[in-house]
């Protein structure tokens, strides 16, 4: 008879019977078809979303001129834009910088589109001013000193960026007017675009979709299968705890569907680095996003895992009782995203995985918040007059969200790390409780 | 709640060991009752070394006994103990058991080797050491050609002997079979009843449970009879048989001229009828089976009969208990 040796360390003794366990259910789950189908159709879920994306990368977006000041209105081949630094009158043929001596050239009119870009400092926390006026209508043109200083802080041709202590977000953007007032279309929406993609394939397609169907058709037969078919006899009359083998056949879930997790978050990541707009050849730059999103749906899986396999344990039909459990968290997704604080959010397992992608966001583009002020305000027109908000900044705005804890990005992830483990290891303990009183036939 | 790092069952500090003078397997009072069906009433039994059969028609409630011995089910009430220990609180005597189950139900993608070996873990043993006894066991059983095969591709024997082995790592001190014979061609029988005698004389306990009695007969004489789900006999089945001995029996002779023998069969005092049932067959009654069949060989052999077959048609499980339960079975 071989007797084990008195000392183990860890590693020998995990690869006794836990790990025996985890790498039987591995094992197992490799042969089954059924896992493959449920990742496969994971798979071609995200790839839709990917390929929308990357279509929306793709497309050109038409520069618009917001403040109309590459149209000749006179029909004098010079644009509104250029007569009026000049001082000439824009409705007059006759009255042009071509007059002037030595003339002056007219300017094509795609210089006077996108000519007043932001010039906006986005690490800006508190009330702030910004702006500037690059095509100098506001400084330049016949207009009163009042006008020219309509938010009334004394200083011609800027905007206050106006900030809530209170409610730590942007209150409010007052513009002299003709400050900033035609921005560079595509290079706001691509980088909102990218952005909010990220979030919402992280939030959405990571998060809910694959953390909870993943669990919900890997995890609840974890236990149940092999008491129905009978296989549980060589596991259960064994000298090993229910529990173990509870936390066996988990860790052999997670050893499953964590790497498949990593791989979806290395591809995505891969596509979007190449496809998304950056100086170089790839946003190395979301890389902490990537990490967020990998590790948040590692953490929803866990904790998903363990519930689901405790609920398949409960009852034969324990999809019956998940299900509900599965509404119930994409109800809180769609809260989270409109009321991050909602405490509601705290009997969910989505809040705090969600709140970990939402601190991460913060930490990797910390003007986050600005950015989608910019946007919305897009340079102050509305929708009376050429354009309003700028694409791609309402569905950022949708998509991003505060933590709602309150708290710095790295204190909410610490927080919501632990709040996380701490549900899997109660729903450890339940499932356990649940499994070691079951009778098995 | 730590993970069970000591390798003895449950989270606790020290090695689990048996307890000293402790039965290896010790039931008290055992019920087990699913609503107003009672599957097992009052059972009080305890055994140490040697094989034992466990007898009982299907729905007798051998199952229901080795589901609670493996810690499956609980009973309803009652205490059972297996080397001093109960099961279903702590698995650790678990450490020296190797079980059977009754299912035919397996890991079909796994191979033979890869099923022990992995199972084995669950015994306690590293990968390297389970390994290592993986192909003992397969060894013992005769399974070392096909080791390396899936179980899928095995024949029910075959499948049956895998079991057999993955009971056996470890060594274990207590072996519950359950129905290890059913299912089996006559080849695989023979291997399986060589193995159980085999452990029989290694000092092992055994528990084998049929409901065929000449199988059980083949390897062991030690019974439990289990009947509706109570004890009702425990001991050595030649006893038994004994008792039976001197109440009604029929022999049953296939022959082609039943007349003819059937006048030299009657002289025999301990004859009390004959009968024909069919134009090549003869029935004997008698109340000493043994007596008959000491004169019957003779008997054919002086007058030259021919005779094609000899059976005790009730001389199985349904007429021990027909005895047992004085016919109301």
């Amino acid at each position: 008879m071989i007797s084990p040796p008195k000392k183990d360390n860890v590693f020998r003794a995990l690869d006794r019977k836990l790990g025996a366990v985890a790498e039987f259910t591995m094992r197992q789950y490799r042969t089954k078809l059924s896992t493959w189908v449920v990742m496969g159709v994971g798979f071609i879920a995200i790839a839709i979303i990917v390929l929308f994306y990357v279509d929306s990368m793709q497309q050109e977006i038409e520069a618009i001129d917001n403040d109309g000041d590459s149209m000749d209105w006179d029909g004098d081949g010079y644009p509104t834009g250029q007569e009026r630094i000049y001082g000439t009158d824009p409705d007059n043929p006759d009255s042009n910088p071509g007059t002037f001596t030595p003339p002056i050239a007219p300017d094509p009119p795609e210089k006077w589109i996108n000519e007043d870009d932001f010039d906006w400092d986005l690490s800006a926390t508190s009330d702030t001013t910004a702006g500037y006026d690059d095509d100098g209508d506001c400084r330049l043109s016949d207009t009163t000193e009042s006008q020219k200083d309509r938010n009334r802080n004394n200083v011609n041709c800027d905007i206050i960026l106006d900030y809530s202590e209170i409610r730590g977000e942007w209150n409010d953007i007052h513009s002299d007017g003709f400050v900033d007032e035609d921005p560079d279309e595509e290079k706001y929406s691509k980088e909102a675009i990218h952005r909010a993609f990220l979030l919402a394939i992280g939030k959405m397609g990571f998060v809910f979709l694959l953390g909870i169907f993943l669990p919900l058709f890997l995890a609840t037969g974890l236990i149940r299968e092999e008491m129905e078919n009978s296989t549980m006899h060589f596991m259960i009359a064994k000298p090993i705890a229910r529990r173990d083998i509870f936390l066996g056949r988990v860790v052999g879930y997670l050893g499953i569907v964590w790497p498949y997790v990593i791989a979806m978050g290395i591809i995505v990541g891969l596509i979007s680095g190449f496809a998304g707009p950056s100086d170089g050849f790839f946003r190395f730059a979301d890389l902490g996003m990537w990490m967020a999103i990998i590790f948040a749906t590692m953490m929803a899986t866990l904790v998903y895992g363990m519930l689901f396999c405790a609920l398949g344990t409960l009852w034969k039909r324990g999809i019956v009782l998940a299900l509900p459990f599965a509404a119930w968290e994409l109800g809180m997704a769609i809260v989270s995203f409109n009321a991050p604080s909602a405490s509601i959010l705290r009997f969910s397992v989505i809040g705090w995985s969600l709140n970990i992608i939402d601190a991460a966001s913060l930490i990797v583009w910390p003007n986050l918040g600005l950015f989608i002020e910019m946007g919305l305000w897009g340079g102050g027109h509305n929708s009376n007059f050429w354009g309003s908000e700028l694409e791609g900044s309402g569905a950022l705005s949708v998509f991003a969200s505060d933590t709602g804890l309150g708290i710095s990005p790295i204190a909410t992830i610490a927080v919501s790390t632990f709040v996380l483990l701490f549900q899997a290891i109660i729903l450890w303990v339940i499932g356990s409780a649940v499994f070691k009183g079951k009778e098995i036939e | 709640m730590m993970p069970d790092m000591q390798q003895v069952g449950q989270a606790q500090t020290q090695q689990w060991a048996p307890k000293i003078n402790a039965p290896v397997v010790l039931l008290e009072n055992v019920s087990k009752t699913y609503g107003k069906i009672h599957a097992l009433s009052e059972i009080t039994l305890a055994l140490s070394g040697g094989v034992t059969g466990i007898l009982g028609m299907n729905g007798a409630g051998k199952s229901t006994l080795f589901n609670m011995l493996m810690g499956k089910l609980k009973p309803s009430s009652g205490s059972i103990k297996l080397f001093g220990t109960d099961p279903w609180k702590n698995p650790a005597p678990y450490a020296r058991i190797g079980f059977v189950p009754e299912h035919e139900k397996m890991h079909d993608w796994m191979t033979a080797h890869g099923f022990v070996s992995l199972f084995a873990r669950l015994n306690g043993l590293t990968r390297d050491e389970a390994k290592v006894e993986a192909d003992r066991v397969l060894d013992f059983v005769g399974l070392t050609d096909v080791a390396h095969k899936q179980i899928g591709r095995y024949s029910k024997g075959m499948r049956q002997r895998v079991k057999i082995a993955h009971a056996l790592v470890n060594d274990p001190d207590l072996i519950v079979l359950d129905e290890p014979l059913q299912g089996c061609d006559p080849l695989a029988r023979t291997t399986i009843m060589n193995v159980i005698r085999e452990l029989g004389k290694m000092g092992r306990t055994v528990l084998v449970s049929s409901h065929i009695l000449h199988e059980i007969e083949r390897i062991t004489e030690q019974i439990v009879i289990l009947h509706n789900g109570r004890l009702l006999a425990l001991g050595n089945l030649h006893a038994i048989r004994e008792k039976m001995d001197n109440i009604p029996h029929t022999i049953s002779i296939g022959c082609e001229n039943p007349k003819e023998l059937a006048k030299d069969i009657i002289n025999n005092n301990a004859v009390y009828g004959i009968s024909f049932p069919r134009s090549d067959n003869l029935q004997v009654q008698t109340h000493n089976l043994n007596e008959v069949h000491r004169e019957l060989p003779s008997l054919i052999v002086e007058n030259g009969h021919i005779v094609n077959s000899i059976d005790n048609p009730d001389d199985d499980l349904e007429s021990i208990l027909n005895y047992l339960t004085g016919g109301f079975v």
